[in-house]
């Protein structure tokens, strides 16, 4: 094993300097965060299905929840996979136009995901004080937006950065460490949408 | 500033007094008050984190001695009932999350980067941050507490108690909202201890050459990302409760109270072990020092150490036997709760077995550590015993269970942790400690705390409740109750002791050399105090006893400390792969900034307002914090960025 600062030849080796490469200090730290953000979903999730185990009323106690909104929602985030995942393929490759088209798509499809869970909310027959569900629904659904927000603001630092050059094909890591953080968002997003809109019609009523 | 190269091959040299000088310009903070604001040194990091720490083990002991006074004696009325009920709940608040795991940060913080043969943590900005946050969440946890609007429900803060309609202060929404700052900053610092193991040991230091200490830290804090959350969930829930009147915990819309039982408890055990491991991974790595011989059964214990955080997360209900659950919920954790004592105790044997066949020295440091062995099997036992679904129905809610949490946080966390001060305070302040008034303190603490804590059990089996106020005579419970006050005292002031010895040891303590306990791990390579810049060449480690080579039976390599990588543009340290740790990046630091401590304070400001429920506060301190945190992850060549408009640069060049 060649576990030190020299080569086969006993000589120092060139060493990249600074954030060059993918896995940064920051790939790792993003990984734990997302670790730790995962687990809040995955707690307030045990909560929602807890609180539902222990309710002797119908569930959800408004009648099945509307689809008029979350399903464009779904469709929404799915599709910024793709183009989150186009951003981070062109400044691999090196092409700037495309990386900025894809982040400004992507930061709208945020943007309209947001737009719509406020537009969902104005539909809901109830607010955040009828009961647990009502509680457990808004909890779910804006700690979520909070967290699209924030990665607006990430896709919107992106931007800036690659406009301004900071963002090279060789330095291209905090692009793929955005991307990490907005396919984790799409994800949980997944799971919420299964919960609080599929499983209402498939589960026991 | 230069731009950065993509590629540099680093300078293998032997160290010299200009590199020296050179790396002590280039590493020290600005003088004076603004040096003090903006340092992101992890050395004075970790001091910070420990003497602040330390002052809230103090603040949290003299509520614990405004409480041992009213119980001495049947019907005593020292007290006030309310202020009585803040004591108690103010004490385990204090002492659970603002003494135990800080204090234990504060030395990961101070020693991983020296044991790592490294000159800083992976985030220098984000561990400044977490001392910050710290501070402000264990002051804002205070606020309310010296006009009576301190937490007054016990630490563990059961619902319904805690709803708007049974509690109407401050007191709950202070202790929610202090609960999910302080979650903030744990969180932050358990990311930065992982991305540092990950991502920054020195060269060499390859999976099956990492120091124990830092396997304890690490598993600890791998738990903290995934327990944390839980607890700053319950409290956020229980904050929309008492703010939004939502019905999370409240039954009568559909709310369930023990849903705030196992939230709570579903982080309240992985806790337990999160701040003992790193504890237990101080004495697996400082007591073999004193026995003069490498840990028996190092292998086995990283194992056991990771299997007890992993089996950690699944014992949370036994502290809920009686609450009703189901009878096969109840025997599925007491099983597990059984099979937890063997990883648990594997680490017994271990150091039994390294004091058994090595030389013991008895310095100061060697007794706290053998003393938490003793302390810890009899904590361990009562655990054991309280497990047992029939035994805890009869003990829940009793002094016995008083007992076993204080010989089990006292005797595997504060033990250690005192050792641990006598071991590394020579390398710290480069002063030995006095092993004379050392002496006193040890026995003073030991005597008093097994005087003080004992006879708690025996209360407990007398069928003493925990937390009452008073208690008639006639129960058989004065006695019992006036000898723990004494031993309480007696521990007081062996602590007491300690404290006088850890400041007059800082003026008056003499010398020390670089390694005066002749230890194995890399901290005691370089100077005491080490240099702003730790090790002026980075150490290429062949072995997991660097110090020790060459006088074990070990076919080991060697490593090599004078002579390495110089790495002297600006603040630059090794960036090395997860498992073998080879070099793999030369990685920029940041220097100096006051930015950690604005976002502190911003933070600070949003939960300030959402306690005074003024929403402008809250949403101008979020709008300045997305800006102060584009500023703080703003692109800088000397943090390792490409320098402005490199797209177009890069693209000519290929």
């Amino acid at each position: 094993m060649n576990a030190n600062v020299y080569d086969e030849r006993n000589l120092p080796r060139p060493l990249p300097v600074g954030l060059v490469g993918y896995r940064t200090g920051g790939w790792w730290g993003m990984l734990a965060f997302i670790g730790t953000e995962a687990a809040v979903f995955a707690y307030l999730l045990f909560s929602y299905f807890y609180l539902q185990s222990q309710h002797a009323q119908q569930w959800p106690p408004s009648g099945l929840p509307p689809l008029r909104y979350s399903i464009p929602i779904t469709v929404c985030l799915l599709v910024s996979v793709g183009t989150m995942w186009w951003a981070e393929y062109s400044v691999r490759i090196g092409r700037r136009a495309m990386l900025f088209v894809a982040l400004v798509i992507t930061a709208l499809l945020g943007v309209a995901y947001v737009v719509l869970e406020f537009l969902d909310w104005q539909i809901e027959p109830f607010l955040v004080n009828a009961g647990a569900y009502s509680s457990l629904f808004y909890s779910l659904t804006a700690l979520h937006v909070l967290h699209a927000i924030i990665g607006i603001f990430i896709l919107i630092a992106m931007f800036l950065w690659s406009l301004l050059g900071y963002i090279t094909p060789q330095r291209h890591f905090a692009v793929r460490i955005a991307a990490m953080y907005w396919y984790f968002l799409v994800l949980v997003w997944i799971a919420i949408f299964i919960t609080l809109y599929m499983l209402p019609y498939i589960g026991p009523g | 500033m230069a731009a950065n190269p993509t590629f540099r091959t680093p300078v293998v040299a032997p160290a010299t007094p200009e590199l020296r000088e050179k790396l002590e310009n280039m590493w020290s903070d600005h003088p004076g008050l603004i040096g003090w604001f903006t340092t992101v040194d992890h050395k004075k990091i970790g001091k910070r984190y420990l003497a602040t720490a330390f002052i809230f083990l103090l603040v949290g002991g003299l509520e614990a001695l405004g409480m041992r006074l009213q119980l001495a004696q049947p019907n005593e009325h020292l007290l006030p009932p309310f202020l009585y009920n803040e004591f108690f709940s103010m004490h385990g608040m204090t002492m659970i999350f603002l003494y135990a795991l800080p204090i234990l940060s504060g030395f990961s913080n101070w020693v991983w980067p020296l044991i790592l043969g490294t000159r800083d943590m992976a985030f220098p900005r984000l561990n400044m941050f977490t001392y910050w946050t710290f501070l402000l969440a264990g002051i804002f946890l205070y606020i309310g507490f010296w006009n009576g609007q301190g937490t007054d429900v016990g630490w563990f803060n059961y619902a319904p108690l805690t709803e708007r309609q049974f509690n109407p202060g401050w007191n709950i929404d202070i202790y929610s909202l202090g609960m999910i700052f302080l979650g903030v900053s744990t969180t932050a610092g358990a990311i930065n201890f992982i991305a540092t193991a990950f991502r920054t040991r020195a060269p060499g230091m390859s999976i099956s050459r990492i120091p124990i200490m830092i396997w304890g830290t690490l598993v600890s804090n791998i738990g903290i990302l995934f327990a944390v959350p839980a607890v700053s969930l319950a409290f956020a829930l229980l904050w929309f409760d008492r703010q939004f009147g939502t019905h999370f915990y409240e039954p009568t819309l559909g709310g369930r109270p023990l849903l705030w039982q196992h939230l709570f408890w579903i982080f309240g055990h992985p806790w337990v072990y999160a701040i003992v491991l790193p504890a237990m991974s101080i004495v697996s790595q400082c007591l073999p020092v004193y026995c003069r011989r490498p840990l028996v059964a190092n292998s086995a214990v990283i194992l056991a150490t990771i299997l007890t955080m992993v089996l950690g997360f699944g014992v949370w209900v036994h502290h809920m036997f009686t609450t009703g659950l189901p009878v096969i919920a109840v025997g599925f954790f007491a099983a597990a709760s059984f099979i937890i004592v063997i990883p648990s105790a594997v680490s017994v044997f271990a150091w039994t077995a390294t004091i058994w066949t090595g030389r013991p020295v008895f310095t100061t440091a060697f007794k706290f550590f053998a003393a938490e062995i003793v302390l810890f099997v009899i904590g361990g036992v009562s655990g054991f015993m309280t497990a047992a679904v029939p035994v805890d129905w009869q003990l829940h809610g009793t002094y016995f269970v008083v007992a076993h949490i204080h010989f089990v946080l006292i005797g595997i966390n504060v033990f250690p942790v005192i050792g641990g001060i006598y071991h590394w305070y020579p390398k710290m302040t480069g002063r030995m400690m006095s092993e004379k008034l050392g002496w006193w303190n040890f026995w003073l603490m030991f005597v008093g705390f097994l005087v003080g804590f004992f006879p708690m059990h025996i209360s407990g089996l007398l069928g003493m409740p925990r937390r009452i106020y008073t208690y008639p005579a006639g129960l058989g419970w004065g006695d019992v109750n006036l000898v723990t006050t004494i031993g309480a005292f007696i521990f007081a002031f062996g602590v007491l002791l300690f404290v006088i010895n850890v400041i007059r040891s800082r003026f008056a303590g003499a010398k020390a050399p670089a390694n005066p306990w002749d230890a194995d791990s890399l901290e005691w390579a370089t100077e005491s105090p080490p240099p702003s810049y730790n090790f002026a060449v980075i150490p290429r480690v062949g072995s997991i006893h660097p110090l020790w080579e060459g006088r074990l039976d070990d076919r080991g390599g060697r490593t090599t400390i004078g002579e390495g990588a110089v790495l002297d543009h600006e603040h630059e340290i090794p960036g090395t792969t997860v498992l073998d740790a080879e070099p793999d990046v030369i990685l920029k630091q940041p220097h100096p900034t006051p930015i950690p401590l604005i976002t502190a304070l911003l933070i600070g400001g949003v939960f300030v307002g959402m306690l005074l429920t003024m929403w402008w506060v809250v949403l101008g301190c979020m709008c300045a914090l997305v800006l102060d945190i584009f500023f703080w992850l703003w692109p800088r060549p000397e943090t390792g960025w490409a320098e402005r408009g490199s797209w177009d640069k890069e693209q000519e060049r290929t």
